[in-house]
């Protein structure tokens, strides 16, 4: 790599010279001959170097280091780590019924929180990208991101006022008699999930409606023209062109949310135990960079497990109802 | 994958604006109705919170959600207290730098990307690479960190990475680079490589083809980036916590740790007056992105699909 930073100049433009005639000639034509390494290499291929470098030293080298540290043991009372001796030892001391007991507690919530988002977000986003009047639909957006650019300690912050006890929504709460006495919400499981949902919504809703949007009014129409109510519509063209946002935009809320602890310290007090609480308090308080790298290792293990297990339910889901539908027009044609 | 929507979402504009169908009649029934009302309604969720602070920043009382009086006390108190004017002043240094360091890097990090064939290896690699870091919970991105910028500052003895703002402004660019470089990726993969070609054939030397086209037609993508990138380092709270060292407390981090003690309506205050700033940010990179040419549904659906 770095032989071909210096050699960045005089390679860069021959090369762009050959992109054109390689553009030019058929598309999908002969096979293609393997040019020397100095020549596939061009300007523009070299100067995406420094970002990767930088991500490379900054990212994937301490993520490294954590995953070396998880091996290590604590020492003493003042050092936070060693690594003379390796063991599997500190995944051993991680998986014990608090961590545990707290990681199911974080994966109910973040599965919950992310299948809430989506109940929420997709008539939105449907209301977003279909029946909205075009001339609003970019202001609406613009309102979605707002709350999003909004410091999000800060919202959460406006849950606290609004949930408190001798807030105005618990007053008026009483006042109309729906409840009696002050409004217990604040501090529990239910303020947790309310806040990660409020925190994650617009994580949600963006993805949702640039694929219903991609989904598109003539399929829409097609669909109409061949006899589908809006329901079948809705069901067999839209939601099916959409799955691939659904999908990012579960991922989207599942992952952070599954590691944010922030949400849940200022709603949830002391019930708001989450799992990336366990891991911070680690390394901030006991000091014991190895058994919080350890814990932070299995906290990523177990979030691509999550990821596997709910994605490959769904993909079974679907496989089974399209097959159980499917109107089989192959048939003829494949023979 | 975001990038792969913000390409969609430009052509899909493109589709919309260039079709000539003709418009469909839309039917104002239950369905439509209801589905209305509930857009309303997720407004009136989302905005609620951020009102309620907005109300309680002309709180006098001296807890935040206590509600006592109307009053302007709590600006002037913010003003007056010098922690928190350095923990703003210090979270704003730190979002301009991370912006523009990680502005830079996504640029040509989302430039090379999108002018090489997309299935050589090296570019599957450096958008995994990428999408890794987006899919990291922030908590081991965190923990990750603060190692490394201590082993970096004590054992290698590079002292600026003890510097507590440099420590912000390079964990905040790592968290938002991906951002950037997807962003720029998909603007310049909906563009045509014959601007740049164009230039060649008339003999402009590569770097003044970079300046003159590359540049300004990637650049309502470097803005929404630039942007991206600058609220999301505002934004930042656990990274902040864990790399940041004393003195050079942000903003966020100084209200996370408040919270044990107390909140007053100073944080409301602060909070209402950077509300205000994010919102004229975002008019300004939206005139800018304007003036470059962008609809403003693209415009948004390019800051939304980041």
């Amino acid at each position: 790599m770095t032989t071909t930073a210096t050699a960045s100049p005089i390679g860069g433009e021959h090369l762009d010279g050959e992109g054109v005639d390689g553009r030019r000639a058929a598309p999908g034509s002969a096979p293609r001959r393997r040019r020397p390494l100095r020549s596939r290499i061009s300007g523009t291929t070299v100067a995406g170097f420094p970002t990767w470098a930088f991500v490379l030293f900054f990212f994937i080298v301490p993520l490294a280091l954590v995953l070396w540290y998880s091996f290590g043991y604590k020492p003493d009372l003042f050092s936070a780590h060693a690594n003379d001796k390796l063991s599997f030892d500190r995944y051993a001391e991680a998986l014990d019924a608090t961590f545990l007991g707290t990681f199911l507690n974080t994966l109910r919530i973040g599965l919950l929180g992310t299948a809430i988002c989506l109940v929420i977000a997709v008539p939105f986003a449907y209301w977003l990208a279909v029946k909205l009047r075009p001339q609003y639909r970019a202001l609406a957006l613009a309102l979605v991101l707002v709350p999003f650019w909004t410091n999000f300690l800060v919202r959460t912050l406006g849950w606290q006022i609004v949930l408190s006890p001798q807030g105005f929504l618990s007053d008026a709460l009483q006042g109309l008699g729906i409840i009696h006495g002050n409004l217990d919400v604040l501090y529990t499981q239910a303020a947790v999930q309310l806040g990660v949902v409020y925190n994650y919504l617009p994580l949600m809703i963006l993805p949702l409606y640039v694929a219903m949007d991609r989904a598109g009014q003539p399929l829409r129409e097609a669909s109409a023209d061949l006899g589908a109510n809006r329901v079948r519509t809705f069901l067999q063209v839209t939601l099916p062109l959409a799955a691939p946002g659904i999908a990012s935009g579960c991922l989207l809320v599942f992952i952070p949310l599954m590691g944010d602890y922030v949400t849940a310290s200022v709603l949830g007090g002391a019930q708001g135990n989450m799992v990336g609480q366990l891991v911070a308090s680690q390394f901030n308080t006991a000091q014991n960079w190895a058994l919080g790298s350890a814990m932070a290792v299995l906290l990523m293990l177990f979030i691509a497990a999550a990821v596997v297990v709910v994605g490959g339910a769904t993909l079974i889901i679907r496989f089974l109802v399209r097959r159980s539908r499917r109107v089989d027009l192959t048939k003829g044609a494949a023979a | 994958m975001t990038t792969q929507t913000a390409t969609e979402a430009m052509a899909a504009v493109r589709t919309r604006e260039s079709g000539d169908r003709p418009r469909v009649r839309r039917r104002r029934d239950g369905v439509h109705i209801g589905l209305t009302v509930w857009g309303i309604l997720v407004f009136a969720f989302l905005f609620l919170p951020i009102l309620v602070m907005l109300v309680y920043s002309f709180n006098t009382g001296r807890l935040l959600a206590t509600w006592q009086g109307f009053g302007l006390d709590a600006y002037v108190n913010a003003w007056a207290n010098p922690v928190i004017r350095s923990s703003v002043v210090t979270s704003l240094e730190a979002a301009l730098g991370a912006a523009v360091l990680s502005t830079i890097l996504g640029t040509l990090g989302g430039l090379a990307l999108a002018r090489s064939k997309a299935r050589t290896s090296w570019v599957l690699w450096a958008t995994l690479l990428l999408t890794i870091t987006l899919f990291t919970p922030e908590i081991v991105d965190a923990v990750s960190m603060l190692p490394w910028f201590v082993s970096l500052g004590t054992d290698f003895g590079i002292g600026v990475f003890s510097n507590g703002l440099v420590r912000l402004v390079v964990a905040h660019a790592v968290l938002s680079v991906a951002v950037v470089t997807f962003i720029v990726r998909a603007r310049m993969q909906g563009m045509d490589e014959a601007l740049e070609e164009a230039a060649a054939d008339l003999y402009a030397p590569p770097l003044k083809r970079f300046w003159q086209i590359t540049l300004p037609v990637a650049s309502p993508a470097i803005w929404a980036g630039a942007l991206m990138s600058f609220t999301l380092s505002l934004d930042n709270t656990i990274v902040s916590s864990f790399v940041q060292v004393p003195g050079s407390t942000p903003w966020p981090v100084y209200i996370f740790s408040s919270l044990r003690v107390g909140l007053r309506p100073e944080i409301a205050a602060v909070s209402a007056v950077m509300f205000v700033l994010t919102l004229i940010a975002l008019a300004v990179v939206a005139f800018v992105l304007r003036r470059s040419g962008a609809s403003t549904e693209e415009m948004a659906k390019t800051l939304a699909s980041a």
